[in-house]
């Protein structure tokens, strides 16, 4: 049967298998074993989270319990499965508060009272509430509950009221519950907006069995797009300063487009658990890649989203202006339904993250989109477009032609994406200039194999979408369940270490980095900024990155890094600010009077005292951890405790470390440091010295801060780089003379540091998060070394412990105390090995 | 208004003429997935509203612009005479 002579068969005639959601056994275990299956495929590719693990085995376990339950049972269990999934994820008190509040706003849904009074009353609670999430009023509850219940009630409370409305048959409590509370949203902030209507429509509408496998064949699809999401997302993106010759360019458009398969792939998931208890969703995204035309593209991707602002936006509107005429309405519509869209994403954003997000690029690119839609939608209204019923008949010609509109649209919003999610349009624009580097074969790869996916995707097939599964062929049913149970075992196998081990070391490696969600190079160095500055690529966009921003409370710490530094004249911009203290929730931190995390000491150390002078950032400052923790600190005890009977009666480690300093800052507080008269000069790198120093250069340059350093502004010169330059142009040109940059930097410190009779050591103390954040580590020992620093590298001081050991929190890879004392250990061991070395005076 | 009228048959060949030019009338059938299977979109649906709002002088509600009231000729049809009577 043809799935378009299939479609026919009515809803009236379901049968009662059907209408009663029954399974039978055999089927029931079929199920199971793929759910088994299915639980082991997430654990092996650690899929998303800890806590979305233990939520799927919670769903599955209650779909082996709902499936066999009376039909008019089941909505009650889901529900109170989906609050006891929520009681798992957020801990009882958590799921308590966000429970009650969440009952509260749908009772008020439901007051006798007029529809416009209800509205009345949810604004002013839904006001309150938004003072509370903006921190002007205090609230009894955790942060963390904040992103679920916004991402529970801010978009759904919309579409439940309008239908309560317009829908005329009753809603029951489980109903209500089942649509606010539904189970996977305990672990998902990311969620797509569901329609009230097709949620209870659509409420096993189809035969039990076919709905279940649905759900799996939804799942396994989205787990496929989150790990080829981890393909682009580790392999593909690049930082804009990275894009330097048109072979980049493409790169960068492509990867940055395709990060999207991380939304696509979550929304497979959820909506894949939620067949499991009968609720039987469209689709969220249709192939979104083959897109032909703007018009087209909306209506592929995010398709939740669309016809949530088609049902409350756009219809009421276009309908309201009808007697304007169609045209004069639909324009008007259309753009009324971009605007308000980007107005949703920045009160989506405030439910989730407490601020309002304002941005330029945000506004242009709904503009651009909804103008491009409105002028794709007036040729249609004038044109209209082919459509077909089952499979498409086309010629070469129509098929050349339908390839050609899908290529151009998909570079376009390409391009229009790559506009959006840059982190400012000075960035965006010289990222432009590659057009004018070489032009290599490689340039030829990505449209290359974007346009075979194109062609093979354009091959007609079925168009008929969202159609129930036992009204398909027979034929396709089980093709979709053996290509599931397939892709399944295949993508289990691949991820034992003893299968593909034996592909070599780099495939090796290769599958290795997918099985796991971890932050990418780039996110990594945008996260060690975020401790210091506000990020707005973080702010705006769904990232993992942005995940890990979203957990992380207002007020961490107890302090920000604008009001622990000052900013000063000169080239290092910033110092601790003197003689300050405050208690934190990780302990005092106190600051002395010469701007030191340190005890007070005398300018001029006595004469049986060692001194050394400690430089570097927030790890040597000892971020997060009270006076007197950091390992700088224990390490000076050590040495006064174990040595102070030898050559030297005393040791005093001057702590030089300033949060969010880079390695060209370290000029400046080392000349500082030598006013103390060192004995040597501990200078500690942590990481990404090549990428960080450019940084900072970039920043200073951009800024037109005096660069006090002939050597390093005759680099400048020779990479072509002026005062006043924007930051990324000026990364572009000095990548290529990164390694030389840092080299002035070390040979300068080395030098000037000898001249002062001081002895000269370079650590290396890697971040917590092992990964990305080491590939520069190499090329700066040999630096260090060709500069003349005795070097102790501390790369694997973390080995063999569990990273939320070490570290302060998820959202921030500093050190905690016992990180702190596994290196002040470890380092000792270092300097001991080389006491001849760093421990003399000049004259010895 | 002719109570008799037609309206599957009116909303059948509009949608064959309309939007689905050349297509094998046989298989468009009464109980077909229009929105939900992505026949028409929202541009088409904005068009078969006016017509038929136009044609039969009845007046359409913005919140029966969905999938419960459009989705099939069969759904279409009983809103229209719904509307008619």
């Amino acid at each position: 049967m043809s799935v378009t002579a299939a479609a026919t068969v009515s809803s009236q005639g379901l049968s009662d298998t059907r209408q009663q959601g029954r399974i039978g056994l055999v089927d029931y275990l079929v199920i199971l074993a793929q759910l088994a299956l299915l639980l082991v495929l997430l654990r092996q590719f650690q899929i998303e989270s800890g806590a979305f693990l233990r939520l799927a085995m919670l769903a599955f376990a209650g779909f082996a319990v709902h499936a066999w339950l009376p039909l008019s049972w089941r909505l009650p269990f889901f529900s109170l499965l989906s609050l006891a999934g929520i009681g798992v994820v957020m801990g009882a008190e958590n799921a308590a508060w966000l429970v009650g509040i969440g009952l509260v706003m749908i009772g008020l849904c439901h007051v006798p009272l007029s529809f416009g009074s209800r509205g009345f009353l949810l604004l002013g609670v839904a006001g309150v509430l938004a003072l509370q999430r903006a921190g002007h009023l205090p609230f009894p509850w955790s942060d963390a509950i904040w992103p679920i219940l916004g991402s529970m009630f801010m978009f759904r409370l919309i579409v439940y009221f309008y239908d309560l409305r317009h829908d005329k048959t009753p809603a029951t409590i489980s109903q209500s519950l089942a649509y606010f509370f539904m189970l996977p949203n305990a672990c998902f902030p990311l969620f797509p907006v569901v329609d009230y209507k097709t949620f209870r429509r659509n409420y096993f509408d189809d035969d039990a069995y076919r709905i279940y496998q649905f759900g799996i064949e939804w799942m396994v699809r989205g787990v496929v797009h989150l790990i080829l999401y981890r393909v682009v997302y580790y392999y593909l993106t690049l930082a804009p300063h990275e894009v330097s010759e048109p072979a980049h360019l493409t790169q960068y458009l492509v990867s940055n487009f395709l990060l999207y398969l991380r939304v696509s792939g979550l929304f497979h998931l959820i909506i894949g658990m939620l067949c499991l208890f009968g609720f039987r969703l469209p689709e969220t995204h249709n192939r979104f890649l083959l897109a032909s035309s703007f018009t087209d593209f909306w209506r592929r991707i995010n398709i939740y989203w669309k016809e949530f602002m088609q049902k409350v936006f756009y219809y009421p509107t276009v309908f309201k202006l009808r007697k304007l005429g169609t045209e004069k309405a639909l324009v008007i519509a259309t753009l009324y339904v971009f605007l308000m869209t980007w107005f949703l994403h920045a009160y989506q954003w405030f439910w989730l993250r407490g601020t309002m997000l304002l941005v330029v690029q945000d506004v242009l690119f709904w503009t651009i989109l909804g103008l491009l839609v409105v002028g794709n939608s007036l040729y249609e209204m004038k044109h209209g477009r082919a459509r077909s019923l089952g499979k498409p008949t086309r010629g070469w010609r129509d098929m050349a032609v339908l390839v050609a509109k899908t290529y151009a649209t998909f570079w376009f919003i390409c391009v229009l994406w790559s506009f959006w999610t840059a982190e400012s349009l000075p960035t965006w624009f010289a990222m432009w200039a590659a057009l004018r580097g070489d032009y290599t074969i490689e340039v030829l790869l990505f449209p290359t194999l974007i346009l075979a996916v194109i062609v093979i995707g354009s091959i007609p097939g079925d168009s008929l979408r969202n159609v129930r599964a036992s009204e398909q062929s027979e034929r396709a049913w089980q093709r979709g369940r053996m290509a599931t149970l397939a892709g399944m075992m295949f993508l289990i196998g691949v991820s034992v270490e003893g299968v593909h081990s034996q592909f070599g070391r780099d495939v090796g490696t290769f599958v290795h980095s997918l099985r796991s969600g971890q932050l990418s190079r780039l996110d990594t160095a945008k996260l060690e900024r975020g401790y210091y500055e506000s990020l707005l690529s973080v702010d705006r966009f769904n990232s993992q990155l942005w995940e890990v921003y979203m957990n992380k409370p207002k007020n961490w710490l107890d302090i920000d890094n604008a009001n622990l530094k000052r900013f000063v004249g000169g080239f290092a911009q910033t110092e601790l600010i003197p003689s300050f203290a405050q208690t934190t929730r990780f302990g005092t931190i106190t600051i002395n009077r010469f701007g030191m995390r340190d005890k007070d000491y005398e300018i001029e150390p006595a004469a049986d005292t060692y001194r050394a002078a400690v430089l570097g950032a927030s790890l040597v400052m000892g971020w997060g951890v009270g006076d007197g923790e950091a390992f700088e600190a224990l390490i000076e005890d050590r040495l006064n405790r174990e040595w102070s009977d030898g050559t030297f009666a005393r040791f005093e480690l001057l702590n030089m470390g300033v949060p969010g300093h880079k390695p060209p800052q370290q000029l400046v507080m080392m000349e500082r440091a030598l006013e103390f008269e060192p004995d040597a000069i501990f200078y500690v790198a942590s990481g990404r010295e090549v990428t960080r120093t450019l940084d900072y250069i970039a920043e200073v340059v951009e800024k037109r801060v005096e660069i006090p350093y002939e050597g390093l502004t005759q680099l400048l010169e020779k990479a072509n780089v002026v005062p006043g330059m924007d930051g990324a142009t000026v990364m572009q040109r000095l990548t290529p003379y990164g390694r030389e940059v840092l080299a002035y930097v070390y040979e300068r410190v080395v030098s000037e540091a000898r001249a002062r009779g001081a002895a000269t050591v370079w650590i290396f103390l890697p971040q917590v998060r092992e990964g990305s954040w080491q590939e520069e580590t190499r090329e700066a020992v040999e630096i260090a070394q060709s500069a003349g620093f005795t070097i102790i590298n501390l790369e694997d001081v973390y080995r063999g412990h569990d990273i939320d050991d070490v570290r302060l929190a998820p959202w921030d890879d500093h050190p905690n105390a016992f990180g702190h004392r596994l290196i002040a250990d470890r380092l000792f061991i270092g300097l001991e090995a080389q006491r001849d070395l760093i421990f003399r005076r000049a004259d010895d | 208004m002719d109570a008799n009228i037609d309206f599957t048959q009116a909303v059948k060949g509009y949608i064959l003429e309309e939007f689905l030019p050349g297509e094998n009338p046989d298989d468009l059938t009464e109980d077909l997935p229009l929105i939900s299977g992505g026949i028409i979109d929202s541009i088409a649906t904005l068009k078969l509203v006016l017509h038929f709002e136009e044609r039969y002088g009845i007046v359409l509600e913005a919140h029966e612009a969905d999938k419960e009231h459009l989705d099939t000729i069969r759904d279409i049809a009983a809103l229209l005479a719904s509307k008619v009577r």
